[in-house]
């Protein structure tokens, strides 16, 4: 069996910052793992582990995503092994691209039977490319999952709905979208990363996997409109003091009567 | 442009009024109880297609997609839940049609809505699209359209084995006109209550950030930000919440921002009306006093 890891190199719009024409500046923003996809790892190879499973990590993603840091980085949460397209053709791509193009990068690593990731990306935080991909291969798809276990001949899932908590049994193949509580999360340690130098990793050619690369045409762009706050710092040394200008700074406002 | 709406819930408000920008007769997929389908007939679209579904909404992905390509939809509109965004994928696919998320604006052919979590905004030219963006509130137009049902297939390969009602009882965020909101500046479950305490006296509901609610401590519909809700309350107070952007681009549309944290370089007190620099154990239980 083969479980695949979905994951995104990603900069973090924190450290981003938006020019008043609305374009945007990444400079100081350093891609990193995204943050929501760790879970993701850490769950990915205690199954692998304990169904036998090989852990394969798919990313799709601008080139920079080929650099050893990046492959290093990535390979350091637990893999087997790590397969990407690197290419500026995907830098900022929409949820449509980007998961069609990891619905193609599952399809040429070949007989996986479960695709996890992480409940959104860090820089878009959208939450749909996990549906994307399973609906371009077909496969069935489920979201805020807290556990995963194997059971003969399929899976069982529990997860959260907005109106309850399920435990759904899932055929394979499948890809389930896991929330960012599903597992504690470490950093990986010396030891991960220098193990993750010796593992293998595949650069796969965007060309090759016949992607269709689509995205609207932008016509304009802009900062959002900053709704004007006026900054009133109060001293909470003195808690009651602190309490009693707050409530007549709200009362003031309006806002409590 | 034909606009479908596809939901398991009535709450779609603003779902129908982004719709009647570009089509004055949306249709409303439903998907899932009869008394939700009747809601939405009373919502003023002006078509209900219904589909009884068992098991989860997630299995009907393929069938939704091929109804709603068939009938020609050119913009979807699909409320920000999970159940639907397992949907929304099957129809950007169908639909060869790029997702967008959190609207701003839709007039002819051009819509306005952020990117990268909302820190900025494009506009782009959509022939057809994909929306996912919070529904809204529950709507009653006065009259009702007859509901038609459908019959869709479901795939196979999900199956629910147990199902248990989630613990708490939900609140629509996007609609409170007060918030108090907790961080990770709250040390323990327990302490909950006296945020409660304050929010009752505030009359106001109780939200969270991310980590509170991955520590079990709220459900999930009371987190707010990018994977969260968009809120726009009239007050919003912040309680040892210590600003990430994820967490703050969900608050920017409040009235009247409130932050207390001991930490004064708090990226939130850059984006605050009134900013109180203490320890929320000494000023919460002040601030009953003070209100009471």
């Amino acid at each position: 069996m083969r479980i695949a890891v979905a994951a995104k190199w990603a900069p973090d719009p924190k450290d981003a910052s938006v020019a008043p024409d609305g374009s945007v500046d990444w400079s100081r923003a350093r891609p990193a793992v995204s943050d929501y996809d760790a879970v993701a790892f850490v769950v990915g190879r205690l199954l692998a582990d304990a169904l036998g499973a090989e852990l394969v990590g798919v990313s799709v993603g601008a080139a920079d995503l080929g650099t050893p840091f990046a492959r290093k980085a990535l390979l350091a949460r637990g893999l087997d092994r790590l397969v990407i397209v690197a290419d500026d053709r995907l830098a900022g791509a929409d949820a449509l691209t980007t998961g069609r193009a990891l619905a193609a990068l599952v399809r040429h690593v070949g007989a996986v039977e479960l695709v996890l990731a992480g409940e959104a990306s860090v820089d878009e935080g959208a939450q749909l490319v996990p549906s994307v991909l399973a609906a371009d291969l077909g496969w069935p798809v489920l979201s805020g999952v807290g556990s995963v276990s194997g059971c003969p001949g399929a899976l069982l899932v529990e997860r959260r709905t907005d109106a309850a908590r399920e435990t759904v049994r899932c055929g394979r193949p499948v890809v389930l979208s896991l929330a960012s509580d599903a597992a504690t999360v470490g950093v990986p340690g010396m030891k991960d990363v220098l193990a993750a130098g010796r593992k293998p990793s595949e650069a796969v050619e965007l060309d090759a996997l016949g992607v269709r690369l689509s995205a609207p045409q932008m016509v304009g762009r802009a900062r959002p409109a900053e709704r004007p706050r006026r900054r009133v710092m109060i001293d909470g040394s003195d808690g009651d003091a602190a309490a009693s200008a707050l409530v007549s700074a709200l009362r003031g406002a309006g806002v409590l009567s | 442009m034909k606009a479908w709406i596809v939901t398991t819930s009535a709450a779609i408000g603003s779902l129908i009024d982004l719709a009647r920008e570009v089509d004055p007769e949306p249709v409303a997929l439903v998907l899932g109880a009869a008394s939700v389908a009747d809601a939405v007939a009373r919502s003023g679209v002006e078509r209900v297609v219904w589909a009884e579904t068992s098991g989860p909404v997630e299995s009907y992905r393929d069938a939704v997609a091929s109804l709603v390509a068939e009938a020609g939809a050119d913009l979807v509109l699909v409320p920000a839940s999970d159940a639907e965004r397992a949907l929304a994928g099957g129809l950007a696919v169908a639909l060869d049609a790029p997702l967008l998320t959190l609207p701003i604006g839709l007039k002819n052919g051009l819509m306005t809505h952020g990117v990268h979590g909302g820190i900025a905004e494009r506009t782009v030219a959509v022939e057809r699209a994909v929306l996912v963006a919070d529904g809204g509130g529950l709507v009653d137009s006065g009259t009702s359209v007859v509901v038609e049902q459908v019959v869709l297939a479901s795939a196979s390969g999900l199956e629910i084995v147990d199902s248990q009602p989630a613990p708490a009882a939900s609140v629509d965020l996007g609609t409170s006109r007060r918030i108090v909101a907790v961080g990770r500046g709250v040390r323990a479950a327990e302490d909950l209550a006296v945020i409660g305490d304050l929010a009752a006296r505030l009359g106001a509901d109780v939200a969270c950030s991310r980590p509170i609610s991955g520590l079990g401590w709220l459900p999930h519909d009371r987190v707010i930000g990018l994977t969260g809700r968009r809120v726009a309350p009239e007050l919003y107070v912040a309680l040892g919440v210590s600003g990430q952007l994820q967490h703050v681009v969900g608050v920017r549309s409040s009235g009247v921002v409130v932050a207390v944290n001991t930490d004064a370089a708090s990226p939130l007190f850059g984006e605050v009306d009134y900013g109180v620099v203490g320890d929320l154990y000494e000023i919460v239980p002040a601030l009953i006093r003070a209100l009471s």
